[in-house]
């Protein structure tokens, strides 16, 4: 029977985008996004439900009568995170009149860099794909647009510093899953280290992280003050537990922002307590924007997959990005006017000055020169039953980090 | 009807040698290869360099590894390593500098040595045990590219080819990539052709088909199999090398990930073994039917036709793309190619159907 | 040397976790000749088929034996419609159908049921045992006994009626019939116990690491168990996972920090390569005869 309603769902979702697509079609030309994610292979923990949230979104917004009068369509595909199929459903894509594309897959996004840029087009990498991306002038046409994971893994530190007796002197180990992505922060960790005098020993962990016991053996033989876990899907719930079974409090674990609801259930919510997560947008339904999709879109039956979904971490991220893509799009509109073309939607989100989603996100400011957005986030820790914010949005060293970006995009330039 | 012979005869031993005695045969080949030529002018951006590039380039790919699996009978399940070896070192050898040309040559015999060394450690196993000890290799080599920065191209992992002319023409629109691939391909299928006319091809088969009976009508196995890992790599790396000029343009360690050495496999499995049109067919069925599936699923639950979750949507091309794969092999366990083998024969003594095999 | 047997007995457990994957694998290869490369897969559909299970409120006990009967009849059907139409064609074409068949259920299990990754409780404690300074995980610890108990299991009922005949088959076909032994029905029987031990390994797994797709990569260092112990040797499951897992623990112990990357993947596969070239059909396998 739920199937049976899911499917009704999904009937509804499309007649509602194809009617609402007719009735303003005449006068006003659709805005193209186009959402080609892995939502097979190694992303599919995150991804439908990042998906749903930007779909949601964007039905909300066509609801509510578009962007200016323009309505907003998805072209959702599969990758299977496979760099071909990326290419290729991109190429479709920016047939189709796609202006902005989110393909949600590291390799998938690195091997489209250099396409993305000739056709000048946006491709925005929310927490995936390259973080030297925030250099705007390097990569006028990438935006990360969140904190990228140097400035998560600044903003960990940040924490650990002002709420937990300084950094000074403290062993932190970094148990991160071995793939480039793993290995990302441990540069601006190491610069950390050095200037504010902490121990940092890394330990990475074979992918794809199911089986992580040996490693554990000889973290706790380090004795680390605090932890700060690296990884992705599988792995990250076998990184909490091991920690916690070899004896690490789970108030001094903290994770990458890839740490959710569904792992919470996986290794037991009572366990879970105390863990903190870097977070990029807020968790929960208890905003204005959720409050609007929740009334306009699921309770109408417009979603695009199960309710219970809605205000989870990877959703509210999902949201999170269309609301400043969205924003973007209706800044474009109002200084370049229609029809939107990639540079404009480009000029746009170099427009986004303060816009934090109506209080979903941290206020991100968007400039020619940093795409990032400012690379602020915040810490929120698992109190039992949700994830409760423990610490103000903000950045940290983002001198650090601007140094990571200058040397990746001038690599970049050279022709790496 | 299409295949008359009558009226066909062979005078002389040439046109009896012939790659294709039948004219029939021959005119299909030259309205195929007609339509590769002119496909830059009538097929758009889209088809041409998602679907015809790529396709090319992968049915290369299966042409190099079918010399292995196919007529050498070894297993080989870390061919994407191979690859990868190849795109690696053309790219780093151009940027030094070296002409594409040799650089190109430089890949074919890097990976030809790497390759042949695996292949000399792992011929003291048949079979399946062969597969895991390629299976090792891909392993191995995955491992140094990741954890060897000067390799991989430093924290992002990402190196981008430069830009390079090949024969005094630029390789950079995709005409001219296109044309690159294409000629490569070419290449390769008239060579698989003529091998198994030659000695070195015979005695390949001699030892696919049991090779202690080989080496007692005096064909030297280790020898030969050698050579087979030998010139399958070096094949192998230069199409490493154009997937990275030609198609991606920017080489990332997971293009050549453990599974695209299973599709390798599956495109040469699929189109049929020793094959070379088995190797196109097999490279289009696994390369370019996931993509298509994802489209058309995609185009019926937007005209309202399928119902369904979006996560379930996603999920039925596998599905369907699995179980293709599966029904395939029900209906003709010797692959693509032998089902076009079979039509052809049907037409080849239509409207009679009594040499049907 | 506290930390050096902390890493072995741990290394062991994992690798006896391996083992249960594959020991499906072994099953179906000793009767039926067939490498299953969709072992991984059904593992996951195992695994999927036991959260489905509980998820109706049964207690997760009871889910598991039922869930065992429902995947000995999806290995017994997977036989009697897919295999069974392919015996006698190339071996090549079998391992393709079982790769097919890997792909469908890929896509089956995840595309019904959700891809995020569902949690299956069994009540495991998360504390150690701790005896002196080493931490024994007790999931691992649970996990080594079941495939210790399944290996024995397997190993006493080869001894009985039914797997003397399955031994026979694994022997010999068509000396098998000439003797009046249904080959079909023992192969059937054989993915049968492969969909069982499917069960076990896709539980405990499972209930590690999450159900999800990620399950069916268990397939790789479940074939390098089989093929360090022998592919047809359900002692070589045994030993080939005891290695497989404490090599692949203890050294990468000694050598990541040195190295500065995970190690583990690259000691496996060398160890195995050189296995090989040792003994080319793995520890305990049978070495094949060849005739010209």
């Amino acid at each position: 029977m739920r199937k049976f309603k899911r499917g009704l769902l999904a009937v509804g979702l499309l007649a509602g985008v194809a009617f609402s697509g007719v009735a303003h079609a005449q006068d006003n030309e659709p805005i193209k996004f186009g959402l080609l994610q892995d939502f097979t292979a190694v992303y599919t923990f995150v991804s439908g439900e990042y998906n749903q949230g930007q779909q949601d979104y964007l039905t909300l917004i066509n609801e509510e009568g578009g962007v200016d009068g323009h309505m907003v369509e998805a072209i959702v595909r599969d990758t299977g995170n496979e760099p071909q199929r990326g290419i290729e459903a991109y190429n479709r894509a920016r047939e189709e009149g796609a202006i902005l594309v989110d393909f949600l897959s590291t390799p998938v996004s690195r091997a489209l860099v250099d396409r993305v840029l000739s056709d000048e087009i946006v491709m925005i990498t929310a927490l995936h794909g390259r973080g030297d991306a925030s250099a705007g002038e390097t990569f006028p046409y990438i935006f990360p647009m969140m904190a990228t994971y140097w400035s998560q893994a600044t903003v960990l530190a940040q924490y650990i510093k002002d709420n937990e007796g300084g950094l000074e002197g403290k062993k932190i180990a970094l148990v991160h899953i071995d793939s480039p992505f793993g290995r990302e922060p441990v540069p601006v960790l190491e610069d950390l280290a050095e200037k504010e005098g902490f121990e940092l020993s890394t330990f990475p962990y074979p992918s794809p992280g199911n089986e992580q016991s040996a490693v554990w053996s000889e973290v706790r033989r380090f004795r680390p003050d605090h932890v700060m876990i690296w990884g992705a899907g599988g792995g990250q719930p076998v990184s909490v537990r091991e920690a916690i079974r070899n004896g690490i409090p789970a108030d001094q674990i903290y994770s990458v922002v890839w740490l959710a609801e569904t792992d919470v259930e996986n290794v037991g919510a009572d366990v879970m307590t105390g863990v903190k997560r870097f977070e990029a947008v807020s968790t929960g339904t208890d905003n204005p924007i959720l409050e609007r999709i929740q009334e306009t879109v699921i309770d109408a039956d417009l979603g695009a997959g199960e309710a219970d979904n809605v205000g989870t971490t990877y959703y509210n991220i999902g949201v999170a990005t269309m609301a400043v893509a969205v924003e973007a799009a209706r800044l474009a509109l109002e200084t370049e006017g229609a029809p939107l073309t990639g540079p404009k939607l480009k000029a746009g989100f170099e427009m986004i000055k303060d816009f934090n989603a109506e209080r979903l996100m941290p206020p991100v400011t968007i400039t020619a020169a940093d795409h990032q957005g400012g690379g602020a986030g915040r810490v929120s820790q698992w109190n039992g039953e949700a994830w409760e914010p423990v610490g103000e949005w903000g950045a940290a060293y983002q001198d650090v980090v601007q140094m990571e970006i200058d040397a990746g995009a001038k690599a970049f330039a050279e022709g790496n | 009807m299409f295949y008359r012979l009558a009226g066909v005869h062979h005078t002389r031993y040439e046109t009896a040698r012939a790659l294709w005695p039948i004219p029939a045969d021959r005119k299909q080949v030259i309205v195929a290869g007609l339509i590769a030529l002119v496909a830059p002018f009538f097929l758009s951006t889209l088809y041409l360099g998602s679907y015809m590039l790529p396709w090319l380039i992968w049915s290369s790919a299966a042409l190099s590894l079918t010399l292995l699996m196919g007529m050498a009978g070894q297993l080989h399940f870390g061919f994407a390593s191979v690859m990868a070896i190849g795109a690696y070192t053309s790219i780093h050898l151009a940027r030094l500098g070296i002409p594409f040309e040799l650089a190109l040559i430089g890949a074919g015999a890097m990976s030809a040595v790497i390759g042949t060394v695996f292949g000399a450690a792992a011929l003291r196993v048949k079979g399946l045990y062969l597969v895991i000890a390629t299976l090792a290799m891909q392993y191995l080599v995955d491992w140094v590219i990741i954890n060897v920065p000067a390799i991989s191209g430093g924290a992002q992992a990402t190196l981008r080819t430069p830009e390079v002319s090949f024969l005094l023409f630029p390789i950079e629109s995709l005409t001219s990539r296109y044309y690159l691939a294409l000629g490569w391909a070419a290449l390769l299928a008239v060579f698989l052709m003529n091998v198994k006319r030659t000695s070195f091809g015979r005695a390949l088969t001699a030892i696919r088909d049991k090779d202690f009976a080989a080496a007692v009508i005096g064909v030297d196995p280790f020898r030969y199999k050698l050579m087979a890992f030998f010139t399958s790599s070096f094949m192998g790396g230069v199409t490493g090398a154009m997937l990275a000029f030609c198609f991606y343009r920017a080489v990332t360690p997971e293009q050549f990930s453990f599974n695209v050495s299973i599709q390798l496999v599956a495109m040469v499995l699929v189109g049929g073994l020793g094959s070379v049109i088995g190797g196109f067919l097999g490279a289009a069925f696994v390369l370019l039917i996931p993509i298509v599936l994802t489209n058309f699923v995609a185009g019926l639950a937007a005209s309202g036709w399928l119902a369904i979750s979006s996560n379930l949507l996603a999920h039925v091309p596998l599905m369907i793309y699995g179980a293709l794969i599966i029904g395939f092999l029900l209906l003709e366990p010797l692959g693509l190619a032998k089902i076009y083998d079979n039509t052809r024969k049907y037409f080849l003594v239509w409207p009679f159907r009594h040499s049907r095999s | 040397m506290a930390y050096f047997l902390e890493l072995v007995i741990n290394g062991a457990l994992t690798g006896l976790m391996y083992s249960l994957a594959a020991l499906g694998f072994v099953l179906i290869y000793k009767s039926a000749g067939v490498p299953n490369l969709a072992q991984g897969a059904i593992v996951m559909l195992a695994g999927y088929v036991v959260w489905l299970i509980a998820s109706f409120g049964i207690p997760v006990y009871l889910a598991i034996v039922l869930g065992a009967v429902v995947m000995f009849g999806f290995g017994l059907l997977t036989e009697r419609i897919l295999l069974r139409r392919m015996v006698g064609q190339p071996i090549i074409m079998i391992v393709m159908l079982t790769l097919g068949l890997e792909i469908f259920l890929r896509g089956f299990g995840p595309g019904m049921l959700g891809a995020a990754p569902k949690s299956l409780d069994l009540g495991i404690g998360l504390a150690p045992i701790i005896i002196g300074d080493i931490f024994i995980n007790r999931a691992y610890l649970v996990g080594g006994t079941v495939a210790v108990l399944l290996i024995g299991a397997s190993l006493l009922f080869f001894r009985t009626r039914l797997g003397t005949k399955l031994r026979a088959v694994s022997d010999d076909h068509v000396s098998s019939w000439a003797v009046g032994i249904s080959v079909e029905r023992a192969i059937g029987i054989s993915w049968g116990l492969a969909g069982i031990a499917a069960v076990a390994a896709g539980t405990l797994w499972g209930s590690v690491q999450g159900v999800d797709w990620t399950l069916s990569t268990l397939l790789f260092p479940a074939v390098a168990v089989v093929i360090l112990g022998g592919i047809d040797s359900i002692w070589g499951v045994l030993v080939g996972g005891l290695l497989v897992g404490i090599l692949g623990s203890v050294i990468p112990g000694y050598l990541d920090s040195i190295v500065g990357g995970g190690t583990r993947d690259v000691v496996t596969s060398l160890i195995i390569l050189l296995t090989m070239m040792i003994r080319p059909y793995g520890i305990f396998g049978r070495e094949d005869i060849e005739r010209i």
